[in-house]
């Protein structure tokens, strides 16, 4: 009797990403197509206004296109949903600006499969190579928040990178939509009871991904968010 | 009537509506039992204040701790104010986050049923 092949959608949330998104879904597809795995590729285009959508459909991938732009939470949302819906059995986000290594997002599967865990985090901080000093301190400072905010002890709590079981899938829910939704997704993820793990994944930036890239002082909003959210909580 | 009692009068309909509104949302499903308590807490102890104003008022200024004048008619229309204004403030909050809430899943799974499509 055959068994039955493991089933995992490749969530790539994206918006104004015409430029890279046609090698980023080329790079995964190459890669997965050589495992063990039964894979999809779904890109969620949260508005864009650049030919994201057509190039990444082009290119094999599901395309879902939000009518308004929501926020990087929102398309992970979306994505994670469809994964849900369509009965995959670990479903993967990544960034859409070629930061993550295809090869580090099928390394993470194998990982997640022998660990058991529900959460895997593919972390940029535990070798800091090729990163800014400024990123650095960036992601550190709101890996500290988090951790002060909501208890969670995470290297990298901003990673985009990030793989999930059924378990998770089936009960994992945020309510933030724009990139703070990264740390309240740790802190649902506690509050349920799952299991959250990292490994450690290179993180490429090029030219275009550092343009492309959270501007430092967008931390201040994310942490304006967060701590909107934890006192609201604190209310009901 | 005493103005105190007056101002128990005025203010409790709106703390008898916006504790069983609590309890409704509670009973529905639509808030958490956290979100119950912290709401039956506030109110309950908006109503402690309101109930227990005269009591305070006459042992402050029996013990000379206070020489202010007692509650004028003007006094109790403006806490009335206060108490009516939190309490719809209150009632919008919670409607603002669950239609937020609606509208997050109605975006999502109107996009992916449009991408079958």
């Amino acid at each position: 009797m055959s068994k039955k092949r493991i089933r995992v959608c490749i969530v790539i949330p994206s918006y104004n990403e015409e430029a890279v998104i046609a090698d980023v879904i080329d790079g995964v597809t190459e890669v997965f197509k050589k495992s063990a795995y039964d894979f999809g590729i779904v890109c969620i285009d949260d508005g864009s206004r650049d030919r994201t959508a057509s190039l990444a459909k082009e290119h094999g991938a599901t395309v879902i296109r939000h009518i308004l732009n929501t926020g990087a939470g929102g398309a992970t949302a979306t994505g994670l949903s469809y994964a849900e819906q369509n009965a995959y059995d670990v479903a993967i986000t990544m960034d859409a600006d070629g930061q993550h290594a295809p090869e580090d997002v099928l390394a993470g599967v194998k990982i997640m499969i022998h660990d058991n865990a529900d959460l895997l985090i593919g972390s940029r901080l535990i070798n800091t190579e090729g990163m800014s000093k400024v990123k650095i301190i960036g992601n550190k400072g709101l890996s500290f928040i988090t951790y002060v905010l909501f208890g969670i002890s995470s290297t990298d709590s901003q990673s985009g990178l990030r793989i999930f079981s059924r378990n998770a899938l089936e009960r994992l829910r945020w309510k933030t939509s724009g990139y703070e939704f990264c740390s309240e997704m740790l802190w649902r993820a506690k509050q349920i009871g799952l299991t959250i793990s990292e490994y450690p994944i290179e993180a490429i930036y090029t030219e275009y991904s550092k343009a492309k890239g959270q501007n430092n002082w967008n931390a201040v909003n994310i942490v304006k968010s967060l701590l909107k959210r934890r006192i609201a909580e604190l209310f009901g | 009537m005493s103005r105190y009692f007056l101002l128990l009068l005025l203010n409790l309909p709106f703390i008898i509506a916006a504790v069983l509104s609590a309890v409704t949302h509670y009973k529905l499903g639509r808030s958490s039992r956290r979100r119950l308590t912290v709401q039956v807490i506030i109110w309950v102890t908006v109503l402690i204040a309101l109930a227990s104003a005269e009591p305070i008022y006459t042992w402050l200024f029996s013990n000379e701790l206070t020489t202010t004048e007692p509650l004028s008619l003007f006094d109790v229309v403006q806490i009335t104010a206060i108490v009516v204004t939190f309490y719809i403030a209150n009632r919008t909050r919670l409607k603002t986050q669950f239609l937020e809430r609606r509208l997050q899943d109605l975006h999502q799974e109107l996009s992916i049923r449009l991408s079958k499509d």
